[in-house]
């Protein structure tokens, strides 16, 4: 059951009532019910995966605690377990193609039964929770909470398909339930929700049309320049409304159960440099590469500038390769270490000159290159093979040419759309202004008039839009 | 011995406005909301370590134990052992 369908509002429109007319004590057993059967819509045969995964991390993590003396090897032994599963389910295909000794290793390894093995939804994101959730005990970070509660930490149906990556320390205190009910949790819960929505369908879904048929690996030949730059953007703007169409339902959801889950975009192509883009761009994974691996790491080096290049580079390659099992991803991930390592670069022989002065052309040189080198990242990310890549770029930097394969509305449509992203951080301003006006109680013009209009207008957007019902991009992570 | 609490509360307010780069506020996140980057923070483990004459091994510890002075203080008092 897809966020963006028709039969999730009816799910959870009904999820909700239930749940706030439940007593308190009942709560949290119709959520992991609710779960659940959710995760089961996407197949019945992978429900046991996040209860395995929760099994796993409850028998570690006890472990952990009590047996302070081998705490390590339990930790080593159970994030060994959740990666095996993850490389199991996730990159068999990919070892089993790109290392050909490997077909060695195992000789009756056949590819028709690895490609016959289904991917569990969401495996990528609850396995990264379950890796910190077992640092985190071991660091003494976290208790170990009750099986039910960790339960309902990995299966949590908002975010168990795509996140955002929640830490065990801001969600399973929420998972008592027992909030009482209060009317905010609706209009926060269903503002999020339905510009979710239309995110996906009005925008995500339409520019994915033109997309899909510019990157094809059957388009002709070099595109012109327009439309190379035409389909670069588009992309970059398909798979931010997307992904943020997709964390809006998902915070939007919790919201309605009274769940605060952490934000995951704060309007990335507005990076003024490739850290910031980092910051701002699915910022709970971000967040998560920083905690476990790369602060680690250079706490070790106390910040050495060879470490640091180095686990930057490997770091991010990790990245690329955690959104999918491709060659493509791997390079967008090196690609992005490599703007990172280049900044850092330009950070260290800045700091070398305490009278250098930075001035504001060299800020907005920098914001440009961030903007253009993400871009460029997409259309390696977003092509089927590295030849596609290279034509839609030599297109766009050398290789010039005039003409065009789409209609003027398509390109029209695509300007409108990066002029609502360069206004997006003033418009959301004047949202919080008009909210912060309407005051915490009272009905305003806002609340009575203002919001049933936009959520109308919204669904109305949404079923008109919703035809062809395409998957969230990053639920095949 | 760890110095005692107010101490570690000054050189703390000290070590992150140094590496802010401006005065910090009491309570005023300065990881999560993006002030400083977890680079600055191991800049900062390290003011910590000279002004406190203390050793903090950072290898166990997240940058957002590092968030505000508060977080501060029970971070070092938590994982620090004195260098005397």
């Amino acid at each position: 059951m897809p966020f963006n369908s028709s039969l999730y509002l009816v799910f959870l429109v009904g999820a909700v009532a239930i749940f706030w007319l439940l007593p308190p004590v009942a709560r949290r057993m119709f959520v992991l019910v609710a779960s659940l059967a959710f995760y089961a819509t996407w197949g019945m045969v992978f429900v046991w995966m996040p209860l395995l995964v929760a099994t796993l991390v409850f028998f570690c993590g006890k472990r952990i605690q009590t047996d302070a003396v081998r705490a390590r090897s339990w930790a080593r032994l159970g994030i060994g377990c959740l990666l095996a599963l993850l490389a199991i389910f996730k990159y068999r295909g990919f070892f089993f193609a790109n290392l050909p000794f490997a077909a060695g290793v195992i000789p009756r390894y056949n590819a028709s039964l690895a490609a016959s093995i289904a991917f569990p939804m969401g495996i990528s994101f609850y396995t990264f929770e379950a890796i910190g959730y077992l640092i985190d005990v071991r660091q003494g970070r976290v208790k170990m909470p009750a099986f039910l509660d960790l339960c309902l930490f990995f299966l949590f149906w908002p975010n168990i398909l795509s996140g955002p990556i929640v830490r065990a320390r801001e969600l399973v205190p929420q998972l008592s339930l027992r909030k009482p009910f209060e009317s905010r949790f609706l209009f926060e819960g269903f503002d999020r929700v339905i510009w979710g929505l239309v995110q996906k369908t009005v925008v995500a879904n339409v520019l994915g049309i033109w997309v899909d048929r510019g990157f094809s690996p059957t388009a002709a030949g070099i595109p012109p320049t327009l439309d190379a730059w035409f389909l670069t953007i588009a992309f970059g703007l398909q798979i931010y409304f997307d992904f943020a169409g997709y964390t809006n339902i998902a915070i939007g959801t919790a919201r309605l159960l009274g769940i605060t889950l952490p934000e995951n975009f704060r309007q990335p192509y507005h990076a003024a440099t490739p850290p910031d883009f980092w910051a701002r761009w699915h910022m709970t994974l971000s967040r998560w590469i920083r905690d476990y691996l790369f602060f680690p790491i250079n706490a070790k080096w106390h910040g050495a500038p060879l470490p640091l290049y180095l686990s930057l580079l490997g770091v991010m390659t990790l990245v690329g390769l955690w959104h999918g099992a491709g060659w493509n991803f791997i390079l967008w991930g090196t690609l992005h270490g490599a703007y990172l390592v280049l900044y850092r670069i330009y950070e260290s022989w800045k700091n070398a000159r305490p009278n250098w002065d930075e001035s504001r052309v060299i800020a907005v040189l920098w914001r440009i290159g961030t903007l253009l080198a993400v871009l460029v990242a997409w259309v390696v990310f977003r092509s089927a093979d590295l030849n596609r890549a290279l034509d839609i770029l030599s297109a766009m930097f050398c290789r010039f040419s005039s003409g065009s394969r789409f209609a003027a509305a398509c390109y029209a449509y695509a300007a409108l759309l990066v002029l609502f992203c360069a206004a997006e951080p003033f418009l959301m301003r004047k949202l919080d202004e008009i909210e912060e006006h309407a005051g915490d109680e009272g009905l305003s013009a806002f609340r009575v008039l203002g919001r049933p209009i936009a959520y109308l207008f919204g669904l109305l957007l949404f079923l008109l839009f919703d035809t062809n019902n395409a998957q969230f991009i990053y639920s095949q992570f | 011995m760890l110095p005692d609490a107010e101490a570690i509360r000054k050189a703390a307010h000290e070590a992150a406005s140094q590496v802010a780069g401006k005065p910090i506020k009491e309570g005023q996140k300065i990881v999560s909301s993006g002030l400083i980057d977890s680079l600055s923070v191991l800049k900062l483990i390290s003011l910590l370590e000279k002004k406190l004459r203390v050793s903090i091994p950072p290898e166990t510890l997240q940058p957002e134990d590092f968030d505000d002075v508060d977080l501060i203080v029970e971070t070092v008092q938590r994982v620090g052992k004195s260098m005397e």
